[in-house]
C-alpha cells in the first residue's frame, strides 16, 4: 500500500539548521532528509577544528530500527563502520569483586501459565535447585560462547527471544551518515560559529554567525554542539539539572587498542574499578577501552595508569581524558531550539544509552515537527517525553552502583551507602519482596533488564509469584533441565561471531 | 514448610456471587489450587453494574481462556453473542452516526498514518465517514459477524471482537462451571468485620452469627462494598467528568441478532440497546442534577418504547486504594462508571488478572499492594478519560444535559490527549490503556474533532493519489463485507454439530 507518491515540494519549508557534526548532528540530518524531505531543508554546521567527542561505540537494539528507517543496508553499514554485533553487556565485579553477569538483550526462559519464568526459578532455587538464571537466556548463552546469528523470525522458536545492537567506530558512524545525508540534499558548512543572533522581539534564534563572517539563517535550530551546548545552554541559558550526587563519575580516559587474535566477543564488557568502571568494546579492527571515573575519588594520572595496566592488546594512541557531568538541561526544546545529544544532557555510558537518547529525541522531533511557528503544546510534549526517558535511565544506572556489597574503596563506599531516588528505592524493595518489577511499557529497560541487574548483582527476592507453586517440583525441574539443554543445543548450532561478520563483509564486497 | 508456603496466602473469601464474584473465585482457585476459596453469596446490589450489563471488551477471550470457559459453549447456551462495535447516534455536532468498532480503521499509507490522510481528505471534503474504512465497523453497521482471520493479508484479519453477554444466562453458565471446582459456597449477609491489630480484617461476622476467617477477602459485592467500606470510606468522585448518575434498565421484545449495539445521545443523557436475539436490553443514563426521574422515563418511553424500567442510582468514581491490607475490592466495589462503552465487566476481569499477577504474601505488605494500586489507578483514570471524552467534548449542544456540561473542564490527562490530537492528530502514550489508539481515534473523530495540522509525512503525499487509494480501500471493504452472510446464518452454521466440520 505504500505506492503513494509524494507531491511536488510545497513552498514553505522549514529551514532547519543543525549545529554540530558529531553522531547526534549527522543522525538528525540523516533522519530529517529521509523522513521529512517535504517539510524542511537541512543545513549542518560543524567545525573540524573543534572536532567531535569521538567516543560512543556501544549501542542498544533500538538503533536497528533507526538504520532500517533510513533504508540503510545493515551489512554495508556494519562493514563501513567496522561494526560488530552486541548481545548485551558483561558486568564484572559490580555486585562484589569476582562477580560476573551478562545483561542480555533478551528474555529469561519462557513464561508458563501466564507466570514469568524467573518466579519458577526462584521457587526451585529455594527448594535447593542450584542453577544460574542466566543459563535460561539465549542471548546470554550465545554471548558467552561468542557466537552470533540474527534472531529467528518464527516467534515459536527459542532463537527468536533476543535482540541485538551494534558496536561501531564512533569516528566512522558520523561520516557514514554524512555521506547519506549529503546525497539526499543536506548542506554542510564547515567553520566555527562565533556568535548567535537572537530576534529581540520573540527571543527566537535568527541566525548563526560564522568565523568567516557568513550568516546562517534558519527557522528551527537543532543544537548538536556537544557538551558546550552552544545554543540551548550558552545562548538561551537553559538551566542545568545536576545528577552527580547519584552518578558521581565525571571523567573518562579512553584508549583504543589492537584486537587480540581469536574470537570477537559479541558483547561489551564493563568492569568495575576502584573509582568507577572500565569499558571494553570489541570492534572488527580494534578494541575500544576507557575508564569512567569520579575525579573526586581518583586523579587523572592514576586513572590513566590503571587503564593502561588493565588493557589487553597494544595501545593505538595516547590515553585521552574527557570531562562531563551527569544531568540534563531542564528543557531540551526552548523557543526554536531543540537540543539533541550531549548538548541536551548526559548520562554516563554504563548502559550505552546516549545514542539511544539521540535517536529517541529525533523520533519525537519528527513526530512533533512544526509546520509553521513552533507551538507551545508541541514543545511541552517533547520535553515531557525527554524527561520520561532520562528519569527511567537514571534510576536504572544508579541501581548498578547501589546494588553492591563492595567496600574496598571510598568510591564504592559512597555509592553503596548514598541515598537513592525514592522511585528507585521502591523498585528495589518491590523486587526484593517477591521478584516483581514495577511495570511500564514505554521507555527503555523493561522487565528482563531489571531482573538481569537485580539478580546479577545479588538482589535475590525473598518470595515469588504464588502461582509458581502450582506446578509439581519434579516436573518443573525436568522442564527446566530440558529448556536449558535446548538453549545450549540451539546456540551450539550457530556460527562463530567473527566468522559470521567475515562472511557478511565478503558478501557486501561482492555485490558492491 | 518451605519459604514459599510460609509466605503464601492459604485462604480466600470472595464476597458477592454475581458474575464478578464467581469469576474471581474461579480465577483464583484455578491459578492457586492449594488455596481454599469460598464464596459468600450476599444479597445482590442493584447498582453492581458489572454483574448486570451486557458489555465486554475483546480481552474477555483471554479471560475466558484463563478460567476455562469456552466461547462456543456460551454462544450455544444463549449466554453470549458476538460484538464487533457500537453505533453512536447524535453524539456529534452534525448528528451523523458513527461506529466504534474493535478493529483497525484504514491501513497506513507507507509511513503516513491513515487517520492523518483521512483528516486531510476530510478537510477537502473528499473523505467518506471514518468508520467506512474499518472492516469491523462496516460489518457492525450491517449487523454481521465473522471470526477474524489469522491470515495476515485477509481482509478479515484487521479486527477483534468482544462478547455481548446475557447477564442471567452468563451467570448461570459460570455457576455451572464453578460447581465443578472445589469452591465452597454459602448464603449470608455481612453484619460486620473483625479487625486485626495492624488494621486488616481477621474475620467477617455474618448476620446469622457465624464468623468467617481468611487470609484475603475479595469484595465483589458492588458499590456498597460491605467489607472494603469497613476499612475505608474514601472515594474519588468523578461526577464532574462522568455526570450520569442514574440508569433506567429495561428490556424490549424487538431485536434481531446483531454484532452491533446502539448508543444514542438524547437531550437528558444517552440510551442504549443491546440485542440478545428475541429481546434486547435497553437503558437510559441521565444526570439527576439536571433531569428528574419522571422526565427520564418519558424520554425512554418515547425513544425506545419501553415503559417498564428499573431505576438504579450510581455514583461515578473509584476507591483510591482498591487493595487495602488484606481486602481487595473488585468490580463496582472498586470503580463505578455508567454503561458507556460497556467497560464495567472488563474492568473487573482486568482487576482479577492483575491481582493474580501481583498476589502479595499473606502479610499483604504495603509495598506489594502499592504496585497493584498504582497500576489500577493508571488503568481506571484512563477509562474515566475515555468515557469523559464522550460527555465533555461531544459536538452535541442540544438538550439540557449537554448544555449543563458545556462549561466543564477536562481532567488534565484527557485535556492533554485532546490537545495533542487537535493540534496535529497525535495521541500521547499512556500506560495501562483499556482502549487502544484505534478506539481513541474512532471516538475523537466520531464526536467531530479534527486536527488543525496534518502531520508532515502525510502532508507530503499527493492528495489525488491518496484520495483514489482511500476510495479503493473503502470499496474493497464494502465488497468483502457484502459477501459475509447475515449474523443469524453465521451463528446457525457455527452452532451446527461438529460432525459437519473438517
Ligand atoms: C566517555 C564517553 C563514552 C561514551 N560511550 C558511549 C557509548 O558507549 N554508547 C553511547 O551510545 N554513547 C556513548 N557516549 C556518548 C556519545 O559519545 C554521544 O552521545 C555521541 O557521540 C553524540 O555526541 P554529540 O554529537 O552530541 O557531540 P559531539 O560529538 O561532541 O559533537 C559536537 C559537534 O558540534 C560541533 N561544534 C561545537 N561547537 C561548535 C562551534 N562553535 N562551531 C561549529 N561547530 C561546533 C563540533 O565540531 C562537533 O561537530 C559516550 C560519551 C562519553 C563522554
Amino acid at each position: 500500500m505504500s505506492e503513494l507518491n509524494t507531491a511536488e515540494a510545497p513552498g514553505n519549508k522549514q529551514r532547519v539548521v543543525i549545529l554540530g557534526g558529531g553522531t547526534a548532528g549527522w543522525m538528525t540530518a540523516a533522519a530529517l532528509v529521509r523522513l521529512l524531505p517535504h517539510a524542511c531543508t537541512v543545513r549542518l554546521v560543524e567545525s573540524a577544528e573543534i572536532g567531535i567527542v569521538g567516543v560512543g561505540e556501544a549501542t542498544l537494539p533500538h538503533l536497528r530500527a533507526f538504520v532500517e528507517s533510513l533504508g540503510i543496508d545493515e551489512a554495508d553499514f556494519m562493514r563501513a563502520t567496522h561494526a560488530t554485533f552486541k548481545l548485551g553487556i558483561d558486568f564484572r565485579d559490580f555486585g562484589k569483586i569476582g562477580d560476573s553477569y551478562i545483561h542480555p538483550f533478551g528474555d529469561f526462559g519462557r513464561e508458563l501459565n501466564g507466570v514469568d519464568f524467573h518466579h519458577y526459578w526462584l521457587r526451585m532455587r529455594a527448594a535447593g535447585r542450584q542453577d544460574d538464571l542466566f543459563d535460561y537466556s539465549v542471548a546470554n548463552v550465545m554471548a558467552a560462547s561468542k557466537r552470533f546469528a540474527p534472531p529467528s523470525t518464527d516467534p515459536g522458536s527459542l532463537l527468536s527471544a533476543y535482540g541485538y545492537a551494534y558496536q561501531f567506530d564512533a569516528t566512522l558512524f558520523g561520516p557514514y551518515l554524512r555521506a547519506y545525508a549529503e546525497k539526499r540534499g543536506a548542506r554542510r558548512t564547515e567553520g566555527k560559529v562565533v556568535n548567535v543572533e537572537v530576534n529581540p522581539e520573540t527571543g527566537d534564534l535568527a541566525a548563526l554567525r560564522m568565523e568567516s563572517g557568513e550568516r546562517v539563517e534558519g527557522d528551527l535550530f537543532v543544537d548538536c554542539s556537544g557538551f558546550i551546548s552552544l545554543l540551548l545552554g550558552r545562548t538561551l541559558g537553559e538551566e542545568w539539572e545536576d545528577w552527580s550526587h547519584w552518578l558521581p563519575c565525571d571523567r573518562a580516559v579512553a584508549l583504543p587498542c589492537t584486537s587480540p587474535p581469536g574470537p570477537i566477543e559479541p558483547y561489551t564488557r564493563a568492569t568495575a574499578m576502584e573509582a568507577g568502571w572500565r569499558w571494553r568494546i570489541p570492534l572488527q579492527h580494534r578494541v575500544g577501552n576507557g575508564y569512567v571515573y569520579s575525579s573526586s575519588h581518583i586523579s587523572d594520572d592514576a586513572a590513566a595508569d590503571a587503564l593502561v595496566a588493565s588493557v589487553e592488546g597494544r595501545p593505538m594512541a595516547d590515553p585521552r581524558v574527557l570531562k562531563f557531568r551527569a544531568g540534563r538541561r531542564r528543557r531540551s526544546w526552548v523557543k526554536n531550539v531543540v537540543a539533541v545529544g550531549l548538548a541536551s544532557g548526559f548520562l554516563e555510558p554504563l548502559e550505552s544509552t546516549s545514542i539511544y537518547l539521540v535517536q529517541a529525541a529525533i523520533t519525537q522531533l519528527v513526530e512533533l515537527f512544526p509546520s509553521g511557528r513552533v507551538e507551545e503544546a508541541d514543545r511541552r510534549e517533547y520535553n515531557r517525553l525527554v524527561d520520561l526517558e532520562y528519569d527511567r535511565i537514571r534510576d536504572f544506572l544508579i541501581l548498578h552502583y547501589h546494588a553492591t556489597t563492595r567496600d574496598d574503596s571510598s568510591f564504592w563506599n559512597h555509592v553503596r551507602t548514598m541515598e537513592v531516588p525514592d522511585s528507585l528505592a521502591e523498585k528495589m524493595e518491590l523486587f526484593r519482596h517477591a521478584g516483581r518489577v514495577a511495570k511500564y511499557t514505554q521507555g527503555l529497560f523493561l522487565q528482563p533488564s531489571w531482573i538481569a541487574v537485580y539478580v546479577g548483582q545479588g538482589i535475590v527476592p525473598h518470595g515469588w509469584d504464588q502461582r509458581a507453586e502450582a506446578a509439581r517440583p519434579d516436573r518443573l525441574g525436568a522442564a527446566m533441565d530440558s529448556l536449558r539443554r535446548e538453549i545450549q543445543q540451539a546456540v551450539a548450532s550457530l556460527p562463530d561471531h567473527r566468522e559470521f561478520i567475515a562472511r557478511r563483509n565478503a558478501a557486501v564486497s561482492e555485490t558492491s | 514448610m518451605s519459604l514459599g508456603e510460609e509466605r503464601a496466602i492459604r485462604s480466600i473469601v470472595v464476597v458477592g456471587a454475581g458474575i464478578v464474584g464467581v469469576s474471581a473465585a474461579m480465577s483464583f482457585i484455578r491459578a492457586l489450587p492449594r488455596v481454599r476459596v469460598s464464596i459468600i453469596e450476599v444479597p445482590p446490589d442493584p447498582a453492581a453494574l458489572a454483574d448486570r450489563l451486557t458489555g465486554s471488551l475483546p480481552a474477555i477471550g483471554a479471560f475466558h481462556a484463563m478460567v476455562g470457559v469456552d466461547e462456543l459453549d456460551l454462544v450455544r447456551g444463549g449466554a453470549a453473542t458476538h460484538h464487533l462495535g457500537t453505533r453512536f447516534e447524535r453524539w456529534s455536532a452534525d448528528g451523523e452516526p458513527w461506529y466504534h468498532a474493535f478493529g483497525e480503521y484504514g491501513t497506513a499509507g507507507g509511513r503516513a498514518a491513515f487517520h492523518q490522510l483521512w483528516a486531510r481528505a476530510q478537510r477537502a471534503k473528499q473523505a467518506l465517514p471514518y468508520y467506512r474504512y474499518s472492516m469491523a465497523a462496516v460489518l457492525a453497521e450491517a449487523g454481521k459477524f465473522v471470526h477474524p482471520s489469522d491470515e495476515l493479508n485477509s481482509p478479515f484479519s484487521s479486527f477483534n471482537y468482544a462478547l455481548r453477554i446475557d447477564p442471567d444466562r452468563y451467570h448461570a453458565e459460570l455457576v455451572a462451571r464453578a460447581q465443578t471446582l472445589p469452591l465452597s459456597h454459602m448464603q449470608a449477609e455481612i453484619g460486620g468485620v473483625q479487625r486485626t491489630e495492624n488494621g486488616g480484617v481477621s474475620a467477617l461476622l455474618l448476620k446469622d452469627g457465624h464468623r468467617v476467617e481468611a487470609d484475603l477477602f475479595i469484595d465483589c459485592a458492588g458499590p456498597s462494598a460491605p467489607v472494603a467500606s469497613a476499612l475505608s470510606e474514601r472515594f474519588e468522585d468523578w461526577g464532574e467528568s462522568l455526570p450520569c448518575d442514574r440508569l433506567l434498565l429495561g428490556s424490549s421484545k424487538a431485536g434481531q441478532f446483531s454484532s452491533s449495539d446502539l448508543a444514542a445521545a438524547t437531550s437528558v443523557g444517552w440510551r442504549w440497546a443491546s440485542p440478545l436475539g428475541g429481546r434486547q436490553m435497553v437503558g437510559l443514563a441521565y444526570a439527576s442534577s439536571v433531569t428528574g426521574e419522571a422526565r427520564a422515563r418519558r424520554v425512554l418511553a418515547s425513544e425506545a418504547g419501553v415503559e417498564e424500567a428499573e431505576a438504579v442510582a450510581i455514583r461515578t468514581g473509584r476507591r483510591p486504594e482498591p487493595w487495602t491490607h488484606n481486602v481487595l475490592a473488585v468490580g463496582d466495589a472498586a470503580i463505578a462508571v455508567d454503561a458507556l462503552q460497556g467497560v464495567n465487566l472488563h474492568l473487573a476481569q482486568s482487576a482479577i488478572r492483575r491481582a493474580l499477577e501481583l498476589l502479595p504474601g499473606r502479610d499483604c505488605h504495603p509495598l506489594e499492594l502499592r504496585e497493584y494500586n498504582r497500576r489500577t489507578k493508571q488503568e481506571t483514570r484512563r477509562v474515566r478519560d475515555f468515557l469523559a471524552l464522550h460527555y465533555l467534548r461531544s459536538g452535541r449542544s442540544k438538550g439540557e444535559l449537554w448544555q449543563a456540561l458545556a462549561a466543564r473542564s477536562l481532567p488534565n490527562s484527557l485535556a492533554h490527549s485532546v490537545e495533542q490530537f487537535e493540534a496535529r492528530g497525535r495521541l500521547p502514550f499512556y500506560e495501562e490503556e483499556s482502549f487502544d489508539k484505534q478506539s481513541w481515534l474512532a471516538v475523537l473523530i466520531g464526536i467531530g474533532l479534527l486536527p488543525r495540522q496534518v502531520d508532515p509525512i502525510a502532508a507530503a503525499l499527493r492528495e489525488d493519489e491518496a484520495a483514489a487509494w482511500m476510495q479503493r480501500m473503502a470499496d474493497g471493504i464494502t465488497q468483502e463485507a457484502a459477501r459475509v452472510p447475515p449474523y443469524r446464518d453465521y451463528l446457525g452454521r457455527m452452532l451446527q454439530p461438529p460432525t459437519r466440520r473438517g
